[in-house]
Order: structure tokens, then C-alpha cells, then sequence
């Protein structure tokens, strides 16, 4: 009985340090995507509220809530807040299997710097990101409006392609660690001194290819296409509502799916992996620490190339981007698990 | 000579190895860690150039009127010469010069000694499209475009710019920058500060008289 409160206790810190960092640090990438792009384009970005623009999200958190909430005439108000929670929920609830670093002890209990260590992990994740393509499509019915219906049949058509590509490519590294759980590949990975991404290259760039077109990122932001359908399905929101939907889909999709990325590919929390060699680790004097800054670092690294991706390309059109997802990714990714089957037996030595 | 851009299409090996890709990232991060090159607007200003179409002005008699011009125009119209007010001899060419002539209202008056000098010279900025065709017209290098260009008003009144606010543009602006060298920018400071990838060197202009530019 003890045990049971205990848990639900460690249950409900993971719960609000987990929304708490992935809500705060959503807000604040915001300005992190201000910041690269504007030096991207040779700008310095928001330099006025605090220093070098710091609290410039708490500024436009205010203003966006404190803006008139507007509804279109003939819109359906039910599927149009629906929408909301739709987008938000599934999003952050992937945060529930990452995991951040490795078990560790307190006070004799065993804690896992994970919320659920599920079995069926990664396909919790790609569950929940194939519920995303109904938040989109919803917002963009109930505006009552034609370019939110546009853009979000776009969206739903890109999600739907490239939700295909993304399950065959995670596929290769999970015959590699022979599980679905997300700890346990990182274990996996760690035990087999190999990250996977040394074997599955081809996975990878399927993998990143998708992921910016699931989070609606630039060379696939066609359902935003902000010089057609003015910012696609959120036309008709205001105010805070209209930027929830941003900070979901660029920021806390894109941080879960970099993590996911991270965790399959990139070894989780593990240090520095060369191939044959095993694991070296520069911040070796961090101690017990180490493992969560790796984590951090490889996460960050990661989003920061999807903006620098973000502010580089131009746009794909949409007949492009599925016959990629269809012609190229998806043949790619099934070749991938072909050579990943045969090279299988070698990794699991 | 027309010069022809062929682009070769990418082949596989480029494709497969997204040479396109890492070519345009590594324009994009060279220009992240470079210096910006912007103004802090509110806090630093730049000058605009001299020919900059900004706000109206009038210039007023200074004694450097162009000459014959202005003499024949005053006396063809029995103008008032007064020095330190405005130039102009209410021959209404800036108005039939202007596209949407109903933003100038130009009125003048008879003096007692039986002379005329301009009374009312209203320009209504919010139907103007600072085309600058007035300034060409005006016959006595009266009527000028300074370089304000913070037009922001909180009313409509405030656009209205009559004689008085025309004047007191024209004597700052004679004050201010009336014996620039007439060019683009400022200076090769200037130029430098914008264009810094084309650093030459400007040749000095030879300074002249004032409308022989």
C-alpha cells in the first residue's frame, strides 16, 4: 500500500516537471526560433524587452491573452475548441515516454526519469502523432472559411504520406534493439556500444525528412504557405488560441519528435559514440549529471539544425512533397529494412 | 550580349548526397555568425540621403534664390521679397504638376503697397504620393522634399502641413544639409556601413555653385 502512494507521489513530480520544462521551454523556443532566424537573415531579433529580448515571450504570452477571442459567423464552436485540445493533448503526452537520463536511486526507491516506461513506447508515440493530422483537419472544418479547409487538406494529406515513410524508417532501429520500448533501445544501444545511426543512415534521413514534414517545418510548410493560404488552418483564431497552435506544432512537436529522434538513432542519454571504439565521454566530470547534459545537448542540437533547415530551404509543392513521401522515402525506408535484416545478426553480437 | 544561365540538373550522386542542400546551409550559417547589419530603429536613426523624398518643405529667401529665375518670377507676379520667408511666387505649377491636384490649397494675398506674397499653402499628405513632380515644377527652387520621413500623425489635421510648418521644414533643412554634396549617401562611411562589400572609395566632389549639379 505504501508503495502505491510513493509511486503515485513519483508519478505526479514526474508529471508536472515534465509539463512544466516542456510548456516553459516551448514558449521559449519561440524566441530561440526569433533569435537563429533573425541571424540567419542578418537581423539581431527582439533586442528590446529585457536583455536581448529575453522576456519577449512573457510580452507576447500577455498580449496574445489579453486579445479579443473572435469566432467566425457560421463556424462550428464546438469542433473548433476541440481542435485545440486535440492539437495540444497528443502532442505533450509523447513527452510521457522519453526517457532523460538512466535509473537512478532515491531514498532506496528505484526512479526512472521517465513517466510511463511503456512496452508499446514508440508506437504510442507514432499513435499520437497520427492524432495530430485530426486536430488540423478539425480547425480547419470548423473555421467555416476556405483557406483554413485548404491547408488543413494539406496538412492531412502530408501527414498521411509521411506517416507511412516514419513507421517503416523507426522500424530498422527497432529490429536492431528488438523492442518497443523507448528506455529499453536506449539500453539497448548502450549494452551493444553502437548508436544506431552508424548502421541506419538511409532510416535517418527518412526519419528527418518526415519529421519536418509532420511538424509542418519548411520545406514542407505548405499547409502555412503564408504568402497562399495566409497561415492555413489558423485564420479564423485569435489571441491565445492562435498561439497555441504554433507553439504546438513547431515547438513541442518538433521537441518530442527530435527526442524520439534522439532516442533511436542518437543513443538517448549515452555520450559520445564512435564506431568500434565504444563510448567517450568529454563531460566525464559532470558525473551522475552527465547522462541528462548529453541528452540535453544531443535534443538542442538537433532542433537547432531543424531551424537552421527551416531558414535555409525554400518550399516543396504539395505534389512534390507526396511524391517524395510515396516515390522516394517509402521505397528507401523499405530498402533500409531489407539491408537492416541482414545486418542484424552482426549488431546483435 | 545576352549571357545564358544553364543550370544542369543534380545528378544522383549530388541527389543522394543532398550537395544541394549543404550548399545552401552553409551560406545560411556563415551569415548567422557575421555581423548584423540592421539599425535599432527607435534608438538609432540613419540620414536619409539628401535626394530622399520625405516630407514638403519651403525654402525661404536667403539671397541664394537661382538667379535670373526668381527675379523675373517676382517680378512678373509683383511678388513681396521678404527676407526669411518663403520663396514661393503662387504661380500654382506644383499644382498642375501634381497627380491629385486637390491636395494643394494656394492662396494669395495683395498688400497694401500693392504687392503679392503667398497667404495660404496647405498640402494634404494623406493624398499625397510623394511623387515629387511638384518639386520639379516649382520655378524657384521653393517647394523641396526634406528628408523627415517620420509622417506618423495621430490625427488627420496633423498631415495638413501649412505655410508656417513648410517654412519651418525649409529654413531647418537650409540650415541642416544645404551645402551636401548632392549624392546617395552621406559619405563612404555611410556607404560602407550598408554596402560594405563594395568598399571603394568615392572621388571627392568638386564643390560648386549651388545649382550647377
Amino acid at each position: 500500500m505504501e508503495s502505491l502512494w510513493v509511486d503515485i507521489a513519483v508519478a505526479i513530480v514526474k508529471i508536472l516537471v515534465i509539463l512544466g520544462v516542456a510548456l516553459g521551454v516551448g514558449a521559449y523556443l519561440t524566441w530561440v526560433e526569433r533569435k537563429v532566424a533573425a541571424h540567419i537573415q542578418r537581423r539581431p531579433g527582439p533586442m528590446v524587452v529585457g536583455w536581448h529580448g529575453l522576456l519577449q515571450p512573457i510580452a507576447d504570452g500577455l498580449k496574445l491573452i489579453t486579445k479579443e477571442d473572435l469566432f467566425p459567423r457560421y463556424g462550428n464552436r464546438f469542433l473548433y475548441n476541440l481542435a485545440l485540445v486535440l492539437a495540444l493533448v497528443p502532442a505533450t503526452l509523447v513527452f510521457a515516454v522519453i526517457p532523460f537520463g538512466p535509473e537512478f536511486e532515491v531514498f532506496g526507491y528505484k526512479v526512472k526519469p521517465i513517466l510511463t516506461d511503456v512496452n508499446v513506447g514508440i508506437l504510442l508515440v507514432f499513435g499520437l502523432g497520427s492524432l495530430a493530422v485530426y486536430a488540423i483537419a478539425l480547425a480547419g472544418w470548423a473555421s467555416n472559411s476556405k483557406y483554413p479547409l485548404i491547408g488543413s487538406m494539406r496538412k492531412a494529406g502530408i501527414i498521411i504520406s509521411y506517416e507511412v515513410a516514419i513507421t517503416f524508417a523507426v522500424m530498422g532501429p527497432l529490429i536492431l534493439a528488438g523492442t518497443l520500448s523507448t528506455y529499453k533501445i536506449v539500453q539497448n544501444q548502450i549494452d551493444q556500444g553502437l548508436w544506431y545511426v552508424w548502421v541506419q543512415p538511409i532510416a535517418f534521413v527518412v526519419y528527418m525528412f518526415s519529421l519536418l514534414a509532420e511538424t509542418g517545418r519548411v520545406p514542407f510548410d505548405i499547409q502555412e504557405a503564408e504568402a497562399e493560404l495566409v497561415t492555413g488552418f489558423t485564420v479564423e483564431y485569435g489571441g491565445m488560441k492562435f498561439g497555441l497552435f504554433p507553439l504546438v506544432e513547431w515547438y513541442i512537436e518538433v521537441l518530442t519528435l527530435s527526442a524520439i529522434g534522439v532516442v533511436l538513432f542518437l543513443g538517448g542519454w549515452s555520450p559520445l559514440n564512435i564506431p568500434f571504439v565504444g563510448f567517450v565521454d568529454p563531460l566525464f566530470f559532470l558525473g551522475p549529471l552527465s547522462p541528462y547534459v548529453w541528452f540535453l545537448l544531443k535534443v538542442t542540437a538537433l532542433f537547432l539544425f531543424i531551424l537552421w533547415l527551416h531558414w535555409t530551404l525554400p518550399r516543396y509543392r504539395i505534389d512534390q512533397i507526396t511524391e517524395i513521401a510515396w516515390k522516394v522515402m517509402l521505397p528507401l525506408a523499405l530498402i533500409n529494412i531489407v539491408i537492416t535484416s541482414l545486418i542484424a545478426p552482426f549488431v546483435w553480437e | 550580349m545576352v549571357k545564358r544561365m544553364v543550370m544542369k540538373p543534380l545528378s544522383w550522386i549530388e541527389r543522394a548526397l543532398f550537395i544541394d542542400f549543404i550548399k545552401g546551409l552553409s551560406v545560411t550559417i556563415r551569415h548567422a555568425f557575421s555581423k548584423t547589419i540592421t539599425t535599432h530603429y527607435p534608438y538609432e536613426k540613419l540620414t536619409p540621403p539628401k535626394r530622399f523624398r520625405g516630407f514638403f518643405g519651403h525654402k525661404v529667401v536667403d539671397g541664394n534664390e537661382p538667379q535670373p529665375a526668381f527675379d523675373e518670377w517676382v517680378e512678373r507676379f509683383n511678388i513681396q521679397v521678404e527676407y526669411g520667408k518663403s520663396r514661393c511666387v503662387v504661380c500654382l505649377l506644383c499644382k498642375r504638376a501634381c497627380p491629385v491636384p486637390q491636395l494643394f490649397e494656394i492662396e494669395g494675398k495683395k498688400l497694401d503697397n500693392g504687392k503679392r506674397v503667398v497667404s495660404v499653402f496647405n498640402m494634404n499628405l494623406m493624398l499625397c504620393t510623394f511623387c515629387g513632380f511638384c518639386v520639379d515644377a516649382c520655378p524657384v527652387d521653393c517647394l523641396f522634399q526634406s528628408d523627415i520621413h517620420e509622417t506618423a500623425s495621430y490625427t488627420r489635421r496633423d498631415s495638413i502641413l501649412d505655410l508656417e510648418t513648410l517654412e519651418k521644414i525649409g529654413r531647418d533643412w537650409q540650415i541642416r544639409r544645404e551645402h551636401e554634396p548632392d549624392r546617395i549617401w552621406i559619405d563612404d562611411d555611410h556607404r560602407n556601413k550598408l554596402w560594405y562589400e563594395n568598399d571603394l572609395k568615392l572621388p571627392e566632389p568638386k564643390v560648386r555653385g549651388r545649382h550647377e549639379w
